[in-house]
């Protein structure tokens, strides 16, 4: 039975801001013992950053103090040390990394030397010890040419690559703890799999320990040993991970759980069957052979670089009333594909139809249809809206636009549109900047529905949001589907959502699309090796089912460069 | 290496621009009111020069052949003759570059020396007093007229104390230097209440971006976040700010020269538009516009060489 | 994202105003020299032209509190006659190129293309010549005076609100909501003017304010060179460049007017800060 490494009792932390003071961690008490990886789990505003950040004292704002509880490291309390003191544990003894490696990292020093920086500061090393001592660290964390890449800049790496760096410069103080706070939340599903996998592999080399921040339970359920979930600053629940996924008693913990898209779609109800369409249908969408390519950077005057093929050669039918996911990682093309649907980006050629109006033959009438009959939704809910307008002059101001509406019939319809996403009818005096995430993008869902469309393109729309609001919001289109009898395209980079949303999908890589069908059968039976790879890749919330297992395609991976992508 | 390449690259699009200002300030010179022989020449010529001038500059001539007479005078170092002087423009303007190439660098210099100091003590005691004392005055300082601070300048350490020259330039290092100090302190002193302002804005966002926080995390002491991480990082821009902020710096040695009655090119350009040496005035002008256009361009090859991101 | 409750009323008051002194000094600042110039004909004690042989160069007393000029002038009336003509230069000498900036850079921001590609080139141009120097080129054409100075400003002050605005456009024309609304069928001028203008004018109201020091310190500069406000019309800049060759004996005759134009600056300055702050721009 070990002791535990770091043992956290009572710990409160509040804010002293000028009308009045808020308890932001209300008396969190946790164990991690040596080697153990522990997951934190919560939403946003939680607390679990700040939870971390207050077990080395780097509070965010001078107005965040520690109030009581204590953080005993080995039987000392790190609430009660000297700064200097404090110097010598972080790092050292708990070290962090962090969320987006870009802003974290420095970008004129080299990577090699941010490490070297940190050996050389505890260790004491001398500059051509803490260089070679670092380049040994590059290449554990398993960058290709160690040696080489020590002179290497951030803005050189690749995403994945970058979180590596991230690592070793945490790794070259040596610390005993290691502190990971949404390592992989910003990275594509396959490169998180292979950074958690190093984490794990860190941990069972050097006999760390790891809290791992996270919102994502599946990740939780495939790396981690004890999960301990925050809500509002309060520890809810805490225990090994397979009682607390199996036996919740927090009901905060069972909604989470219930909101894990790969649970939804094994306990839920199945996905409406597609309804068998009569051949003399029209479809709705057609895209033949669609290219669309960028120029990239520029030579003389600013003239064409090498063209950059965004989207290269897809072809699409959807039938009306159908949803169809499309997935694909960053670069895949899925956006700059919805985008030039909708005619918002020039094709390069090929064709896109909307109900039988070809875009690049009778560009007129089909912008008109276009604008009239479709609409879309975006990412990022706050950049989706703009931020001078309240939400119903928004929505007023569309339906002018649109001329469908009587004038004397807008406030009414303004009310409708508001019922209909779910937002009470006092948002519409709200401004973006009041209102949540979630509502903020059932704001634009009601932009896009005040168009009355028949096609909806969702463009990553529940990315930027937390797991249980994703959930509201994949119902919410779900209502609508039905009520409204739309036709759905669903762009994502989350199988599992699109598996509970839609009937067929359609899988994106680098512009061209390699496998497309009936949702469950490409999951049962992947055809295409990224595909396989990407359905590997999905932490599952079932600890049995662990990352990156087998990678089972059929038939077998007839080009090897796909996983090759996994660097 | 290849990020140097728009080093070959980047003269070429400097073609429009000069050939942009040689328009501009041929179409300024033709504006000016009066027979063209005149400004050129001045009240006192005789026929056998005027029928010359006709000849060299095409007055006889539509516009558009005259910018075409105008470039090839251009290109055979032809750029007039100065009336109140007597001798070619671009003579008189190699005479008098000297004082301004100093003044402008020794301007710089200075300005930097002071603004990075105060910018690091400000935002390191962000606020907090000296915070609070250096916001205020370089605040204050931005409103200073360089021609009304030359002169208390001039109250105070020539006047009052004796130690500097009022006016001139000199003609050993050392005299020019002792006659370059309180010009270029006039210029610094404005220059760097700008460059402190942004400095410290910099800097102390610097201190609280997500660098500085996974380098605290590391257990490095405050000193190094900052001389090793801000600093550095907060310095990039400044680059770029100078050289924004060139084509102020040059307007204000026009001013200060006339203060300080240093023989420069831009006592020379006010000394010109007074007496309607329109000749002059056209060189200066487009010396000073060619001037910016290059500093530029240096600056661009300095960004590149200080920060790795950078493709240009 | 949590919701803000609405805080009373005497709270919001004490939050916007305590945090923002930058604002308060500046407003006052600026409010003031705007009062002492409409009142000037009522609190100036004499005619700021008038000569009085017997007072010349006489030091601040009760009589003359700024002391009087070499031709017996006294020195707080041309101050507060002055004040009319910089603050005029200061709002006039914006206002143009603000305009006539923020249309052009506006309009070629969002429409790219040829039409950025010339504007800009245009721009760089204008850029490339030192700001005075390009002034004073232009006025030696027009002939001195305020009148030539104003054109001079508004055939050369506008490209730094175009570029600025330019920059604004180019990001904010890409932002998800310019898309959603071409979506949805508005008309680019409606996008341009009712959604993105607003959106991005923020950080040109900034500058305008550190603007408005530049132009109030280059006509001043302008007319001290000389070549602005012509004697014997009483203007900050003109009053120094008259007091310089006294300014050992009568060191009041420049101190007054270069101190008003350091403080009628230093209120457009904190006004320019406090917008930056309430606006959330740098510069």
């Amino acid at each position: 039975m070990n002791d535990p490494i770091l043992s956290v009792r009572d710990l409160t932390v509040k804010a002293h801001l000028p009308d009045g003071v808020r308890t932001l961690i209300d008396a969190i008490s946790l164990d991690v013992r040596k080697g153990e990886i522990v997951g934190l789990v919560g939403e946003s505003g939680s607390g679990k950053s700040l939870f971390c950040r207050s077990l080395v004292r780097l509070m965010p704002s001078s107005r965040l103090r520690i109030e009581s509880g204590s953080v005993l490291l080995e039987g000392r309390d790190l609430t009660a040390v000297s700064d200097a003191e404090m110097l010598k544990v972080r790092g050292a003894e708990i070290g962090m990394i962090f969320q987006n490696p870009t802003s974290h990292l420095d970008p004129v020093m080299s990577i090699g030397d941010q490490i070297a920086e940190g050996i050389r500061y505890h260790q004491g090393a001398s500059a051509r010890d803490a260089r070679a001592a670092a380049v040994d660290i590059l290449s554990q964390v398993g960058l290709p040419d160690p040696a080489r890449q020590y002179d290497s800049y951030a803005h050189e790496f690749s995403g994945g690559m970058r979180q590596r760096a991230m690592i070793g410069v945490a790794l070259s103080c040596d610390p005993k703890i290691l502190v990971a706070d949404e390592p992989t939340t910003a990275l594509d599903v396959t490169i998180q799999a292979q950074i958690l996998r190093l984490l794990m592999e860190i941990r069972d080399r050097r006999g760390l320990s790891i809290i791992l921040i996270t919102h994502d339970l599946g990740v939780v359920a495939q790396t981690c040993d004890r999960i301990a979930v925050l809500r509002g600053g309060r520890l809810l629940e805490e225990g090994p991970k397979r009682t607390v996924l199996s036996t919740p008693r927090d009901p905060y913990t069972v909604s989470l759980i219930a909101s894990h898209p790969s649970i939804a779609a094994e306990g839920g109800p199945a996905p409406a069957e597609a309804a068998p369409i009569a051949a003399t249908i029209r479809p709705l969408l057609e895209v033949d052979d669609l290219h669309v390519r960028f120029a990239s950077g520029g030579g003389l005057f600013g003239a064409r670089g090498k063209p950059v093929s965004a989207v290269a050669g897809v072809s699409l039918r959807i039938m009306p009333g159908e949803s169809v996911g499309v997935v694909g990682e960053s670069g895949s093309g899925k956006s700059t594909l919805a985008r030039a649907i909708l005619g918002l980006t020039p094709l390069s050629s090929g064709h896109v139809s909307f109900e039988g109006v070809d875009l690049a033959q009778q560009k007129n009438a089909a912008l008109f249809k276009l604008r009239h009959e479709a609409a879309m939704v975006f990412q990022d809910p706050y950049n989706a809206l703009n931020p001078r307008m309240r939400i119903g002059d928004m929505l007023a101001e569309v339906l002018r636009v649109q001329g469908a509406t009587p004038v004397a019939e807008i406030p009414a319809r303004i009310g409708a549109l508001l019922d209909l996403v779910g937002l009470e009818r006092e948002f519409a005096d709200r401004k973006p900047r009041s209102m949540s995430g979630g509502q903020c993008q059932r704001a634009g869902i009601a932009r896009a529905l005040a168009v009355d469309p028949k096609l909806i393109i969702a463009d990553e729309c529940v990315a930027a949001l937390d797991v249980t609001i994703q959930a509201q919001i994949v119902e919410l289109f779900r209502a609508l589907k039905r009520k409204m009898n739309l036709t759905l395209i669903f762009i994502a980079h989350d199988l599992a959502i699109v598996r509970n949303l839609c009937d067929r999908v359609v899988v994106m890589y680098r512009g061209e699309v390699v496998e497309e069908g009936l949702c469950a059968e490409v999951f049962a039976r992947p055809k295409h090796p990224y595909t396989a790879a990407l359905i590997a890749a999905i932490p599952d919330i079932d600890p049995d089912r662990p990352l990156l297992a087998d990678i089972r395609c059929d038939p077998p991976p007839a080009s090897p460069h796909i996983l090759e992508r996994l660097p | 290496m290849h990020r140097y390449r728009f080093i070959l690259t980047r003269p070429l699009q400097f073609v429009p621009v000069l050939f942009g200002i040689s328009v501009i300030t041929f179409i300024l010179v033709r504006l000016i009111p009066g027979d063209p022989v005149r400004n050129i020449l001045g009240t006192r010529a005789t026929p056998t020069a005027i029928a010359n001038i006709r000849a060299q500059y095409g007055l006889d001539e539509p516009l558009w052949l005259q910018y075409f007479y105008f470039l090839r005078n251009l290109a055979n170092g032809e750029m007039g003759k100065s009336i109140l002087y007597k001798i070619d423009v671009l003579k008189l303007i190699l005479t008098r570059i000297e004082p301004t190439v100093a003044l402008v660098a020794s301007s710089v210099v200075l300005s930097v020396l002071i603004a990075v100091p105060l910018a690091a003590i400000a935002a390191r005691s962000n606020g907090r007093a000296p915070d609070h004392i250096i916001r205020i005055v370089s605040t204050f300082g931005i409103g200073f007229p360089p021609f009304w601070l030359g002169l208390m300048l001039i109250i105070l350490f020539s006047v009052d104390l004796g130690w500097l020259p009022v006016s001139g330039y000199g003609s050993t290092i050392g005299e020019k230097a002792a006659h370059l100090l309180l010009p270029s302190l006039t210029i610094a002193l404005s220059l760097s209440t700008v460059l402190t302002r942004s400095l410290r804005t910099a800097m102390i966002e610097g201190l609280k971006s997500d660098v500085a926080t996974a380098v605290r995390a590391r257990g490095m002491p405050e000193r190094t976040v900052f001389w090793r991480h801000v600093l550095p990082n907060s310095l990039l821009p400044t680059i770029n700010l100078l050289a924004v902020n060139i084509g102020w710096l040059i307007g204000g040695t026009v001013v200060v020269e006339t203060v300080f009655a240093l023989p420069g090119m831009g006592q020379l350009l006010v000394r010109a538009i007074f007496s309607r040496d329109y000749m002059v005035v056209q060189g200066v002008a487009m010396v000073f516009a060619c001037a910016t256009v290059f500093i530029n361009f240096i600056a661009d090859i300095a960004t590149v060489a200080v920060d790795p991101r950078v493709r240009l | 994202m949590t919701v803000q409750a609405s805080a009373p009323l005497a709270l919001r008051w004490h939050r916007f105003f305590g945090g923002r002194l930058t604002l308060v000094v500046g407003l006052a600042i600026l409010l003031f020299f705007l009062l002492v110039a409409i009142a000037a004909p009522l609190i100036a004690p004499y005619d700021p032209i008038l000569q009085g042989a017997d007072v010349r160069l006489q030091a601040p007393t009760w009589l003359h509190p700024f002391g009087t000029d070499n031709f017996g002038r006294d020195i707080l009336s041309r101050v507060i006659w002055g004040t009319r003509i910089d603050l005029q230069i200061a709002v006039i000498g914006v206002l143009f190129p603000f305009l006539i900036g923020t249309t052009v850079g506006t309009v070629a921001g969002f429409f790219g293309g040829p039409v950025d590609a010339i504007f800009m080139r245009l721009v760089d141009i204008i850029l490339a010549f030192p700001f005075l120097v390009l002034m004073l080129s232009i006025i030696a054409i027009l002939g001195p005076g305020l009148g030539s100075f104003y054109i001079a400003m508004a055939l050369v002050g506008w490209v730094s609100y175009a570029r600025l605005i330019r920059a604004q456009m180019l990001v904010l024309k890409n932002s998800d909501y310019a898309v959603a609304a071409v979506s949805l069928g508005f008309s680019r001028a409606r996008i341009m003017f009712r959604h993105l203008l607003p959106n991005a004018i923020a950080g040109s109201l900034v500058f305008s304010m550190s603007d408005a020091v530049l132009v109030l310190l280059s006509g001043a500069a302008v007319s001290y060179l000389g070549l602005g406000v012509q004697p014997p019309v009483a203007e900050w800049g003109v009053m120094v460049a008259e007091g310089q060759s006294f300014v050992t004996t009568a060191w009041w005759i420049t101190l007054f007017p270069g101190l008003s134009i350091v403080c009628l600056a230093f209120g457009f300055s904190m006004l320019g800060d406090a917008l930056g702050e309430v606006f959330g721009v740098h510069e």
